[in-house]
Formats: structure tokens, sequence, C-alpha cells
């Protein structure tokens, strides 16, 4: 069992100070019961210096210093400028702490490049790109992830967010959710379920040239969206070309620049309710998470299977 | 009548308090569920609840008696497993309605989601708009009314009892047939339509069970004389 959410405000250009880090963190706390495994959002539309925005983590990091190839625990942050640099983009600003980096970037060139420069980096995992969009992860519930990422000040347009009771693959910060399309900007995706074609389908997919930074059946849910939103451009086609090729049990969530999508298989065998107002989009695995964000009563809709929906900012 | 406020108070607190009511027979409207889970559960004597509002997961589940009235939405499994009594929602429920219930009614205005009766073994269900995949799912015994569409596997692997559609059905469950309305059966219908002010007049469609997945005329060998 995992819990997902997503939310998107449809006038957001009115008003930039809503916070969709805060309405997201609400609703993973009233998730979770769902999974406290581990919790992460996607945050896009926030405003930011530069052109490129870039979530780094050092996995293999000892929580209090580096490891054997890093005894001071800082030189992946020194090779990561260095590949980051050497890929020719310049660093406008930067933060970090615990083994995390955010770093925004003036970069012209193609984003497949540099985050090939830093793929090759044995102790980085790149956790986003995104021209719009940062994913931010970590083990624990959502309380934990507030405490040492601060979510709920972060202002956007929408967000995709989930808690995880893990299934498939490791419990640690890589295997978290959100996964990011790697090397696609702001393609995001969070997913209930598992695949059962998984290694079938990655393996197609590395043939093709295409990288995995996990052993996690929903990043290749991000890889293939991706892949034919960069050819198609039409997310409710691709959404339903998903139903078709994905097989096993799904509900998943994926972000885009510009909105959110959902899927559900063809089982019916996750859950989803949707409020929609003109104003507002709300998704998530149960009610009680809309009602943290909308109090009030509300129309909510279930989706049945095979159903796929897309919405704008 | 009783006003009884969720806000504050732990699941097990509330659904102690209200089997305490139900025991003594006192109407309970219960406030602000919020959408919560596991509200009304396990209550065994008849007595009228009024949740007004939304309620999450297995509500009014494991229930013999009581008359709950839902103002609002429910989430999976309403009415899980119940055995007398009544359950009444009056927006819209998720999946697994009504699974495994004994008797009683269930009655959903709005729409519900897939899995809806599975494995019933009795009573009715009543659903005023659409019901999704797999319904009546290897249901056993009693009725299932749906008034809008139906999604695909409507009655799949169904032993006994009937499925009633008003709008479009999706494909056929697996042994799953569809058979004329017997004579008065329609009229029936329409009688417990108007009874739970539903609207909606459909002519119905009725779903039974074919038998061809029946395997129960050959003995086990030791009800038999082999040699």
């Amino acid at each position: 069992m995992c819990g997902i959410a997503g939310i998107l405000y449809k006038d957001s250009a009115s008003d930039p100070n809503r916070s969709v880090g805060r309405d997201m963190i609400g609703m993973l706390e009233s998730m979770r019961h769902r999974g406290a495994d581990s919790t992460g959002v996607t945050i896009l539309g926030e405003s930011i210096s530069g052109n490129l925005l870039l979530r780094l983590h050092a996995p293999k990091m000892g929580l209090n210093g580096g490891n054997g190839r890093d005894p001071q625990g800082d030189g992946w942050i020194r090779q990561s400028v260095r590949a980051i640099e050497g890929s020719g983009a310049t660093i406008v600003d930067w933060s970090g702490e615990n083994r995390f980096l955010r770093l925004t970037l003036d970069y012209d060139g193609d984003v497949r490049d540099l985050a090939e420069a830093l793929y090759g980096l044995p102790d980085v995992q790149i956790h986003s790109i995104g021209r719009c969009s940062e994913v931010i992860k970590d083990v624990g519930d959502a309380d934990e992830l507030e405490t040492r990422h601060h979510i709920a000040a972060l202002n956007g347009t929408h967000a995709l967010g989930h808690v995880r009771l893990a299934t498939e693959s490791q419990v640690d910060i890589t295997h978290s959710h959100p996964f990011w399309a790697f090397p696609f900007c702001d393609i995001t995706v969070v997913h209930n379920g598992q695949l059962t074609n998984y290694h079938k389908m990655k393996r197609l997919f590395e043939q093709a040239g295409y990288r995995f930074q996990t052993r996690n059946d929903s990043e290749l849910i991000a890889v293939y969206l991706a892949h034919h939103l960069e050819r198609d451009e039409d997310l409710e086609r691709t959404l339903h070309r998903a139903l078709g090729d994905l097989d096993g049990t799904f509900t998943f969530l994926v972000s885009t620049p510009t909105g959110l999508g959902c899927a559900k298989d063809k089982w019916s065998a996750k859950p989803l309710v949707i409020m929609e107002r003109h104003d507002v989009v709300a998704v998530a695995s149960e009610e009680v998470a809309l009602r943290q964000v909308f109090p009030e009563e509300i129309e909510r809709y279930e989706p049945q299977e095979n159903e796929v929906m897309t919405w704008s900012i | 009548m009783v006003d009884l406020d969720a806000r504050g108070k732990s699941t097990r607190e509330i659904n102690q308090s209200l089997k305490q009511f139900a025991a003594r027979g006192e109407e309970v409207h219960l406030l602000n569920p919020q959408a919560r889970h596991n509200l009304g559960v396990a209550i065994f004597h008849p007595f009228q609840l009024v949740i007004e509002g939304s309620v999450g997961y297995f509500a009014a589940s494991l229930c013999d008696g009581p008359d709950i009235s839902i103002r609002g939405n429910a989430g999976w499994a309403a009415g899980d497993n119940l055995m007398r009594g009544r359950v009444h929602v009056a927006k819209n429920a998720g999946a697994s309605c009504g699974c495994t219930i004994h008797g009683g009614e269930i009655i959903v205005a709005g729409n519900v989601g897939a899995r809806c009766g599975i494995s019933m073994k009795g009573g009715t269900i009543l659903v005023g708009g659409s019901a999704g995949y797999l319904t009546g799912y290897m249901m056993q015994r009693g009725r299932i009314i749906v008034c809008g569409d139906v999604g695909d596997a409507v009655g799949d692997s169904m032993y006994e009892g009937a499925i009633y559609v008003g709008g479009k059905i999706g494909v056929l469950g697996n042994d799953a047939r569809l058979e004329d309305l017997e004579a008065g059966e329609a009229e029936s219908l329409m009688e417990m339509l108007d009874r739970h002010e539903i609207s909606a007049k459909p002519a119905f469609k009725k779903i039974v069970c074919e038998g061809k997945l029946y395997h129960f005329d050959k003995l086990e060998l030791l009800e038999r004389q082999v040699v």
C-alpha cells in the first residue's frame, strides 16, 4: 500500500503566493497510515533564479561524514560543481545540508548532456532536473520530511506527493517517490501499485539508450511517459498508451511543466478520489487527504478502471 | 436524539460511544466525520445513526441491525459484511461497496466503484448511479440493482442471485448471462426505487449465473462405490 496525492491551481497566475507545499504536506500527513517508509513531493511552478533547477543527493555518504572515496564528505559537492560547470552551466544559487544539494543554474545546452555528466559521478543521485520543478524526498513520514526540508514554505502552481509502504525494491531515499524521468525536465511520477512487466520493459528502454537510477518499477513509468511525451506531446494520449503497455496494478500521477495527469489500471485495484472546482483540482488515494485542503463537505469523483484524466494550470 | 462530535475523539472512542447509544436504542447524529475511516463499525442493535458528512473506508461495516445514513460520500468497503439493517449513502461510494453482505439493504444514491457486492451472500444493494468493474463478482445470493451503467466483467463467477442493470452493460463476466425479468419483477423494482426516492425509472436488464462453471455433479471418491 502507498498513498499518492496531487494538487493544481488553475488560476495560479492570479495568486502566486498559494502554498502548494503546505497543501501537499497536509495531504501526506493525513495519509500516514498508508505508508511511512518514505515521503516525497514534486513542487512545480516556483519562481526560480536562473533557468534550471537541480536537486542532487549523495546516498552513499555517512550521516556525519564521507565514505572511502570522499573522507570529508564534501568531495561529491566539488565533483558535482565540476561536472555542472564542465557542461557549460553557470551556478546562480545553491543551498544544501545533510547530503542534499539544491542548485539553480543558467544553462542553454542540452539537459541530456548535463544529466549524463552528473550520472557518471559515483556518489551522486539526481533527484530531479527541471525548468520549473524540484523533487524533495526522504525516508520517514511527512512530519519528518517537513522538519528536514520545509516543504510548507514552498509556493508554486502544482505538486505531486507520495507516502510509501515499500513492496518493491529497497527502503531508502533513492527508491522513494516521486521518480524523475532521466533526463527529461519536469516529468515526475508517483505510483501506488506494482508493475509485473517491469524487467522486460526496462530492458527494452535500456537497449534504446535510456538510463535508470534505481531498481524501482515506478521509475519506469516516468521514463516511459517522458519518452512518449517527447514524441507526441499529448498527455492524455500518452496515458492511454500507457494503459495498454504497462501491466500490473497501478494508479499513478504524472507531473508536466503545465499540468498533471492520472491513470488507473484495468483491475481498478488502487484507489483515487478527485475533487475539481473551477479554480483548483485535488486528487488523492483517500478523501481524508482532500479534506485537509478543503475542510468543508465536497463533491468528489472516483475514476473507474482504465480511466485517464489530465488537468492544466 | 443525541449529537456526537467526532472532532478530537479517537475512532475507538467514537465507535464505543455509538455501541452504547445503539444498545439503548437512542438516535445519534455524528458530526464532523471528515472522511475518517472505520466509523460506525460492529454495531449489533437496531438504532438510527445519521453521519453528517463524508466517511472513509469500512464505514458502517460488520453491523447487524442498525439503520445508518451517511449524508456525504463513503470510501472503500462501505457496509462491509452487513447482516441486517440498512446503510444509506447520499452521494458516491468507493470500491467494494457491500462486500460479503449476508442481508439488509445498502442504498447508494450516486455511483459506486469496482467490485460492488463482491462475494455477497444475501441482502440487497441499490445504486442510483453507475457501478464499476467486476460488479457482483463471486456473489452467492441476493440482489444488486444498478440504475445506471455497469463496467466490464459484471457478474463474473457468480453462483446465485441477480444483478439488475438500468443502463449500459460492459462485457458480461465469465458464466454470467442475461435473462428476461419474471412477471411482476419490474414492478417490484420500481416500488423499491420509489421507496428510496430514486427518480430514475429505467427498463432493467437482469443478469444471472449461467451455471457452466458448476461442477457439483461429481461425488468425491469416498462418496462413490468405486471398487
